[in-house]
């Protein structure tokens, strides 16, 4: 009496579903249901079952279940399916006849129920229509709406539901929010990829929790950004906390781990989705690193400095062409001895141009290391400050006795043809490259220290020598700072500054000079502005100066007179 | 043989029985003409007699889902009836006031085959 078999030629487009039942009447009657828009397989018992699934498994759309078989309970075979790592996305619906089972059946992993006697026809096709619907968006959604990390949506269904919401609550005040972790890269390095992890899953879960509660929606966008669109807050501050109290983990130091929030407040709906996270991460990265005031807010100043950034950036390509940017050398002296001796000299660019004016290098350097166009302005830096050096050794008849340092960028530093151009451009200004000394920046370190590492140590290894700027601002550790590859730290300028204000303390500096001493390279202050302050330099065992106490960056005519000197 | 006829005399309620099979007669008469050999009955009779109520529920409980979904209603009031009573019973429960009415209603019902 009972069958097994394909209810019709399969097509490739229809859909199939297996009917387990071993009850004739019922079913031929389900058979008869659904054959018009599925193809359906028959299975009366257990076994039969199984084969079929095992057989037809990846072409399954939706299992027809009666739990009373012959051979074996349908909830051996539910259990099975919800177990099995191939089949358990497809959908079953159970058929019974116990109204007790139908609760029964949905808590062990059924989709819904049918029960028996079967309800009207349009019922049972709506409930399966509707079940195979659900799990194919499921399985798609599952893959692609969310981040698979913290649980939260991915960049692209956040927009799109940003977009509807927008659509629908039109009058609502939202605020774009973006949160990244400040150095996120180098506690990623530092702690490793599985506490990353976890601190990122802890803000997720955050996040998630918070506009479940408030409303909105929450992303993540990449690496350590955050999106979070919601309604309007006046203030951010209790937010905040909640977000990064004992982010750093239990045990951990609260240090380890900073996060800072820029706010983007009652964004504009008539600008595109994206351009209002723009806004909030611009108003995020205002913030960077300040750990006194963690919250950026975008407002009509942080407009004017984006407008104004843009127009920079139009206005670049122009400046290179027309040679705006002149490059200023600013000397370094050797304080070792009873007199300063002239040692080098630091390019530094400035940019004239003729309808802004004195553009300063604080204005635009930030801005075109954000997107890119550093690596054509060191570039063209680094080819003035050779010609430079090959002009004076030819003027003055002799070759120039000191070096000039320049601004190797830490984007420079992912350009892998970095040191072909570097030696390129001595080779064509006839230098030697002891004369371009390359100065980088210790924050670049911790980017991606690995990478860059092997950079610096390819540009050292072709001859140039390196100076690591910003000495102290950066997170080097002294086990790191061993291993990297550098001929002199240079003292931050803010240490300097602040050492010797009032009340200040020069401590910081004496550690530096030691750990210099410790890797056997000189120590370089910058931003020496009195006699006093060049002294007490010296007697802690400084090596060599810069700063306005000597000259302020001058152009190369003017260096001259240095050169003179000597 | 059964006709629709013969059934709603009989008291089914084919015009429920037929909705399920798509208002086709043909199919939903081919349906009914196999009920009339469903072992279950047999099954029933000889769990009944045996006293063995784990498999009388099985075969009432059978036996509900078809005759439900072909609506053939004096056989299934009585099935539906057996099937509560035994369900979770550990032993032979007492079904003499709904047997007999089941059993004649299933004598009926073979007889419109005739």
């Amino acid at each position: 009496m009972a069958q097994s078999n394909t209810s019709q030629q399969m097509t490739d487009d229809r859909k199939l579903i297996l009917i387990v039942e071993d009850e004739f009447v019922s079913r031929e009657i389900l058979k008869m249901t659904i054959e018009q828009n599925y193809d359906v397989l028959l299975a009366e018992n257990g076994s039969q079952a199984l084969k079929h699934i095992e057989e037809s498994g990846d072409r399954l759309s939706l299992i027809l279940l009666d739990l009373n078989l012959p051979d074996m309970h349908g909830v051996d075979i539910l259990n099975m399916i919800n177990e099995k790592e191939e089949v358990h996305r497809i959908p079953v619906i159970v058929l019974t006849a116990d109204k007790e089972a139908e609760v029964e059946c949905l808590d062990i992993g059924a989709a819904d129920f049918i029960p028996k006697p079967y309800p009207d026809i349009k019922i049972i096709q709506a409930r399966i229509r509707h079940t195979i619907e659900l799990f194919e968006k499921r399985v798609i959604i599952g893959q692609t709406e969310f981040d698979e990390l913290t649980g939260l949506y991915n960049k692209e269904f956040f927009y799109l539901y940003a977009e509807r919401s927008d659509a629908h609550n039109s009058e609502s005040l939202m605020d774009a929010i973006v949160i990244d972790i400040n150095h996120f890269r180098m506690i990623n390095e530092r702690y490793g990829k599985d506490y990353s992890n976890e601190v990122l899953r802890r803000i997720g879960n955050r996040l998630g929790a918070l506009t479940a509660e408030a409303g909105g929606l929450a992303c993540r966008r990449d690496a350590d950004h955050f999106m979070v669109y919601c309604p309007h807050l006046d203030d951010y501050e209790k937010v905040f906390g909640t977000l990064s109290e004992g982010i750093s983990g239990e045990g951990n130091a609260e240090s380890i781990v900073r996060l800072r929030m820029g706010v983007y407040p009652e964004a504009d709906k008539s600008i595109e989705i994206e351009r209002r996270f723009d806004r909030a991460k611009l108003a995020a990265d205002s913030v960077k690193s300040n750990y006194a005031t963690p919250i950026g807010t975008y407002d009509s100043e942080l407009n004017e400095k984006n407008m104004y950034s843009e127009q920079l950036i139009v206005a670049f390509p122009e400046a290179i062409e027309k040679q705006q940017f002149q490059v200023y050398f600013q000397p370094k002296f050797d304080i070792r001895g009873d007199k300063p001796v002239l040692c080098s000299a630091e390019a530094l660019v400035r940019w004239i141009h003729p309808e802004y004016g004195f553009i300063s290098p604080g204005a635009f350097i930030s801005t075109f290391e954000t997107n890119g166009l550093i690596n054509r302005l060191d570039n063209y830096v680094w080819r003035a400050a050779a010609r430079q050096i090959r002009e004076w050794s030819d003027r003055l008849g002799a070759e120039v006795p000191v070096g000039v340092s320049v601004n190797v960028s830490r984007v420079d530093l992912f350009d892998p043809d970095i040191c072909e151009t570097l030696l390129g451009i001595v080779e064509e200004c006839g230098i030697s490259q002891d004369k371009l000394l390359l100065e980088i920046t210790e924050s670049a370190y911790s980017e991606d220290s690995k990478h860059i590492i092997d950079t610096v140590h390819r540009l050292r290894s072709a001859g140039f020598r390196i100076e690591m700027d910003d000495f102290g601002t950066g997170y080097s550790s002294l086990n790191m700072l061993t291993s990297l590859p550098i001929d002199a730290l240079k003292l931050d300028m803010q240490f300097v500054r602040t050492a010797f204000r009032e009340g200040g303390d020069t401590g910081m500096i004496a550690i530096i000079i030691e750990i210099a001493d410790l890797l056997g390279v000189p120590v370089i202050a910058e931003g020496v502005e009195t006699e006093e302050q060049m002294i007490a330099l010296k007697e802690m065992g400084c090596d060599i100066a810069q700063g306005y106490y000597f000259s302020k960056p001058v152009p190369a005519e003017e260096f001259e007179r240095f050169l003179a000197d000597r | 043989m059964i006709t629709i006829e013969k059934l709603n005399e009989y008291g089914a309620d084919t015009k429920d029985g037929l909705a399920r099979c798509l208002g086709m007669e043909e199919f939903y008469l081919k349906l009914v003409n196999t009920m009339l050999g469903d072992e279950n009955f047999d099954k029933l009779d000889a769990a009944v007699e045996a006293g063995e109520v784990k498999k009388a529920f099985e075969a009432a409980h059978a036996l509900k889902g078809t005759l439900g979904n072909l609506a053939i209603t004096p056989i299934l009031d009585p099935v539906v009836e057996m099937t509560e009573r035994f369900r979770n019973a550990e032993e032979m429960v007492d079904v003499s006031d709904v047997y007999p009415q089941y059993k004649d209603a299933l004598e009926r019902f073979r007889a419109l085959a005739e």
